[in-house]
């Protein structure tokens, strides 16, 4: 066996000789004695010294060993410093009676130099263990304390069990410094489950500020039960930055502009011999700068758009309102671009009577002058393009039409999505940005309608579906609602289930739950990656679709959690339009779909 | 008031109340008056008489419409549509332009060749509203 590590030992003995002969001892032992010739003495050095183990006599004149090993212990706070009483005494009972005072061990006098040595060397393993653990439970603290955000774990009563550095910075809701015992409610002014749900919450510091924090959570059991670890990450820069990203676009778009309305000013009054004639030779070169200069232009608009878009941060203002004006004011807008193209624009079915829809009108004719545009784009000269409208089963369609040379069968799967044209030789020639048609369908699904590309025979034809929120007929407008962290997925499913259903999407439980409260889901699906904990984000399903069936869709699933939750699932790779579009139709069909799931 | 003669711009831009210029009086053959700021604009106005006022939004000094707002205070703007241009594109921020009384808003960057049409609408549109 290892030589044990050498231990600071106090030896306490009023008796000098006595005294002594156990520090020589101790010394051949080879650990490192300091002697105390009292109680007082001794409580003194613990302090001073912060010895490993004390060897205590337990009769001295100022005060005995049981009153010294008593007030020994609040000197040591968490260290434990293992106390030996000796005594000459005969029998036990006076040892007994010091164990329960707080020694840890005893040993008889005269002292066996073999009895103490095994004991010594006991002791040095069990500190150097006690030194492993509180080392590791010190990294684990500092790794804790490391950690920026607060982190705060609650028990199951929803009290505060512990927290870290950063989460001491805070005070519940009455002031009070966040405390061990602190309850959820106190300190995030609503119950653990409320709390989960909406994912987010407001905290206050000491200091007085209020911010937001995004709440990660995980549970986990021990022998005591269970216990929630929150990480509360303050929103409040990621926000700034929000805004100050928002702020920039803007900034930067005017900026562009301005500089580029002289540019397109002069190049537009070159080209429409405003300033004389120009040489034949120098005409096609202003219409390349003329092109391009307003491809720059579009390209602006399609990046400030695109930002806010995929920010989540356009605000749409959706109203109730005829079709038909919308369609006409596009018309409108775009007869000039036609007319320069020498390309005819034609409407009909504008007097088909529907009911009104819910859209931003600003938004709507956006999507309107992307598709009249596309379509003169690619229309021959000479041609006509025709825009239809005509009713569908849950509202209207929209159907923009050209005679150009239609869409590449290939380009057609990523065709709405980003920076996507059927060729880069297409888009230099004829201006585009790659961003016009993904936007359009951004813009389309935020308004609750789709986009699809039409099968045509010749020429290109593009639908807008858009479902009216005035009929009241509950069958025709089941709502299914939709909780995905992923706004491709979001977009993705929303598209998928147009056809069948009112699709409401959210990103999570607690944007889940306004919808839910503004139209009552008969179907909730969701998925449970990205959402915190799985098992709490199925609870908040299945109290969203109240009784209503709960699917869960998401790839990387498996079939053990569907089975430990109860709730179906689906795969959106494996399953594909067509297996979430029958299950969504057996479920919307069902006569009872409360008492049977399909 | 029988016809759109005499256009004021309110442009702090050189090289725009350049381009404005020549669209409006080469290309529309109205009568023009470029002023680089809103107040040189309040002072000018009684001497010209503009029909219509085509006023630039983000200017340094009074802006477009602080100097809105101070134009209708003049006796001589009287039932003379004032047309904001900007360099926004956001339609709240249009819709928020409109708010101020504006007759309408033209979008930068602009067609020269379109703009003494396009104004002559906003001419005919708002001739004789009141302000406000």
């Amino acid at each position: 066996m290892l030589d044990p590590l050498p231990l600071e030992i106090l030896v306490v003995d009023d008796i000098l000789e006595s005294r002594r002969a156990l520090c020589s001892l101790v010394t051949e032992l080879g650990h490192r004695p300091t002697g105390a010739d009292s109680g007082y003495a001794a409580l003194s050095l613990v302090r001073e010294r912060l010895p490993d183990l004390v060897l205590l006599d337990l009769l001295m004149p100022d005060m005995d060993g049981f009153e010294v090993s008593r007030r020994m212990r609040s000197l040591t706070g968490g260290r434990w410093v293992p106390v030996i009483v000796t005594s000459s005494l005969q029998g036990e009972e006076h040892f007994i009676h010091a164990l329960e005072n707080g020694a840890d061990d005893y040993l008889p006098r005269p002292v066996n130099p073999a009895l103490l040595e095994a004991k010594l060397r006991h002791y040095s393993r069990v500190l150097g263990l006690q030194s492993q653990l509180s080392t590791l439970a010190q990294r684990q603290q500092s790794t804790l304390d490391n950690i920026l955000d607060p982190v705060v774990t609650l028990d199951a009563d929803g009290l505060v069990e512990e927290f870290n550095l950063a989460a001491q910075a805070l005070v519940d809701r009455s002031g009070q410094p966040l405390a061990a015992g602190t309850s959820a409610q106190a300190l995030f002014g609503t119950d653990v489950t409320a709390l989960l749900a909406q994912r987010a919450c407001s905290l206050h510091r000491r200091s007085g500020v209020e911010f937001t924090a995004e709440i990660a959570s995980g549970r986990w059991h021990d022998d005591r039960g269970e216990h929630l670890t929150l990480v509360l990450r303050d929103m409040t820069e990621t926000h700034q930055i929000e805004r100050m990203k928002d702020e920039f676009l803007a900034t930067v778009s005017h900026e562009l502009r301005t500089p580029l309305t002289s540019v397109m000013g002069a190049l537009g009054l070159l080209a429409g011999r405003a300033a004389g004639a120009l040489p034949a030779t120098a005409i096609p070169l202003v219409e390349v700068a003329c092109r391009n200069g307003e491809r720059l232009g579009r390209l602006i608009d399609d990046i400030l758009d695109l930002t806010k878009l995929e920010g989540d941060r356009l605000v749409m203002h959706l109203r109730p309102q005829p079709l038909a004006p919308l369609l006409r004011e596009a018309m409108t807008a775009n007869q000039g671009y036609a007319s320069r193209a020498s390309v005819t624009l034609q409407a009909d079915g504008l007097d088909t009577p529907l009911p009104d829809m819910a859209l931003d009108a600003d938004r709507f004719l956006q999507v309107m002058a992307n598709l009249l545009s596309n379509a003169i784009k690619h229309s021959p000269a000479g041609e006509t393009v025709r825009l239809v409208l005509a009713a569908a089963p849950n509202g209207g369609r929209v159907t923009v039409r050209d005679r150009g040379p239609g869409i590449d069968p290939a380009f057609r799967a990523r065709m709405f999505d980003k920076f996507s044209q059927a060729d880069g030789s297409d888009r230099r020639a004829l201006g585009g940005t790659g961003l016009g048609l993904y936007i359009t369908r951004m813009l389309v699904e935020r308004m609750g309608g789709r986009i699809v590309a039409d099968e045509v025979g010749s020429g290109a034809s593009f639908s807008v579906w858009l479902n009216s929120r005035a009929a009241t007929d509950r069958q025709a407008l089941a709502t299914v609602l939709h909780v995905e962290r992923d706004l491709e997925l979001r977009a993705q499913v929303a598209r998928w289930l147009a056809p069948i259903c009112r699709v409401d999407s959210a990103a999570d439980l607690a944007q889940a739950q306004v919808m839910a409260a503004a139209d009552t889901p008969r179907l909730v699906i969701g998925n449970p990656q990205a959402q915190g904990s799985a098992h709490d984000f199925c609870h908040g399903l299945r109290l969203l679709a109240a009784g209503e069936p709960v699917l869960l869709l998401g790839d990387g699933m498996d079939a053990d959690f569907s089975r430990q939750t109860g709730l179906p699932w689906l795969s959106p790779a494996q399953d594909g339009p067509e297996g979430l579009q029958r299950w969504v139709q057996r479920c919307l069909t069902k006569p009872h779909a409360k008492e049977a799931a399909p | 008031m029988s016809d759109l003669h005499r256009v004021m711009c309110v442009e702090d831009d050189p090289d725009i109340r350049m381009i404005l210029e020549f669209s409006l009086a080469t290309v529309g053959g109205y009568e023009v008056r470029c002023c680089p700021e809103g107040a040189s604009a309040l002072s000018q106005v009684a001497d010209f008489r503009p029909d219509l006022v085509l006023l630039d939004v983000m200017m340094p000094g009074l802006s477009g419409p602080e100097t809105l707002v101070a134009l209708r205070e003049l006796p001589e703007m009287r039932g003379v549509p004032v047309v904001f241009m900007t360099a926004k594109a956001l339609p709240e921020e249009l819709e928020e332009l409109l708010t101020h009384g504006a007759t309408g808003v033209i979008v930068k960057p602009f067609d020269p060749m379109s703009l003494p049409t396009d104004i002559r609408l906003y001419w005919e549109h708002g001739r004789g509203r009141l302000p406000g």
